[in-house]
C-alpha cells in the first residue's frame, strides 16, 4: 500500500497559515465608512497619532473605535484618556465627520470636549479624489 | 520534529515512534484558536489618520476680530466675514489673504450647517497662512 508523507504537507501547510497571519491586513476593516470632508488638509504638522478618535455619522450618532458612544460615555472616555495622558504628554482628539452632519453636532461634541478640559482638537478630512 | 518520527529511521526505531497524527491535530487546534482569539486589528489611534485640518477650541471671551461665519441658505454656503459674504472656498482664501495673520481666525457656524462647510473655512485660512485656526462652537 502506498503511504503518503504527511509531514513535508504539514510543514507546507503551516508556512502558508504563518504567511497569511502575517501579510493578512485586517485594521482597515474596522474602520468606520465616513464620508469625510474633501479637503487637502494640513501636511505640515507634525505626524502625532491621535489619542482618541470620535467619528460623527450624517445621523447624528457618535463612535469611538466603532462603537457608539453617548455624550455621557464619551466624557467618561475623554476624561479617562486625558489623566492616562497626564501633564506632560499631549491629548490629541480627532474627529471624523460625515461631510453633511449639521454644525450643531460638532458643536455638542465640542462642548463636551471643552467642558472636561480637551483645548485642542483636529477635523478629519479626506483629499479630493482620494481615499478616507 | 520529523526527524524524530520518519518511519523507518534508526532514531525513530530508538526512541519508539511518537505519535503525530495527535501532535498535529493539537497544533492545528492551537493555531485554530489562536486565529479566532487573537486581534489582528490595529487600535484605531494607530492606524494612518487621514489628512487633518486643525482647530482649537476657544472660549468667547478669547475671540479674535476676524471671525469667519459659517452658513447655508438657498445658494449654498455662505461665508461671511464681517460685513463680506463670499458663496465659495476660493474667494474666501482671496480674502483672508489680504488679512493680518498674527491675531488669529475663529470660524463659527450656524447649527444647520454641514461640516463640509467649516471644514472648507479652515482650509482656506490653512492656505491662507494663518497659523491660529479656532472652531468656535454655538454655546461654548
Amino acid at each position: 500500500m502506498i503511504t503518503v508523507d504527511l509531514t513535508p504537507m504539514i510543514d507546507v501547510v503551516l508556512q502558508l497559515i504563518i504567511f497569511f497571519m502575517l501579510t493578512s491586513r485586517f485594521g482597515d476593516l474596522r474602520r468606520t465608512e465616513i464620508d469625510l470632508p474633501k479637503q487637502p488638509g494640513d501636511h505640515t504638522q507634525a505626524k502625532r497619532e491621535p489619542a482618541l478618535i470620535i467619528d460623527l455619522t450624517g445621523d447624528g450618532r457618535m463612535l469611538v473605535d466603532s462603537r457608539s458612544v453617548s455624550l455621557v460615555e464619551l466624557e467618561r472616555l475623554t476624561q479617562a484618556g486625558l489623566a492616562s495622558a497626564g501633564e506632560t504628554e499631549p491629548f490629541d482628539v480627532l474627529i471624523r465627520p460625515d461631510r453633511n452632519a449639521p454644525a450643531q453636532d460638532l458643536d455638542r461634541v465640542l462642548s463636551r470636549l471643552a467642558a472636561v478640559g480637551v483645548r485642542s482638537w483636529k477635523l478629519g478630512t479626506v483629499e479630493p479624489g482620494g481615499e478616507p | 520534529m520529523s526527524a524524530f518520527t520518519r518511519p523507518g529511521s534508526a532514531r525513530s526505531r530508538r526512541l519508539g515512534a511518537l505519535p503525530l497524527i495527535s501532535l498535529i491535530d493539537v497544533v492545528f487546534l492551537l493555531l485554530i484558536y489562536f486565529l479566532v482569539t487573537s486581534d489582528f486589528s490595529q487600535a484605531e489611534r494607530r492606524l494612518p489618520s487621514a489628512v487633518q485640518t486643525e482647530g482649537g477650541g476657544v472660549r468667547a471671551a478669547e475671540l479674535q476680530p476676524q471671525i469667519i461665519e459659517v452658513s447655508t441658505d438657498l445658494q449654498g454656503l455662505r461665508f461671511v466675514v464681517g460685513q463680506v459674504v463670499m458663496r465659495d472656498q476660493a474667494s474666501l482664501q482671496a480674502f483672508l489673504e489680504r488679512l493680518p495673520r498674527e491675531p488669529g481666525v475663529a470660524v463659527r457656524a450656524a447649527p444647520d450647517t454641514p461640516i463640509s462647510g467649516i471644514a472648507a473655512a479652515l482650509q482656506a485660512a490653512k492656505d491662507a497662512g494663518f497659523e491660529k485656526r479656532s472652531y468656535v462652537p454655538r454655546g461654548g
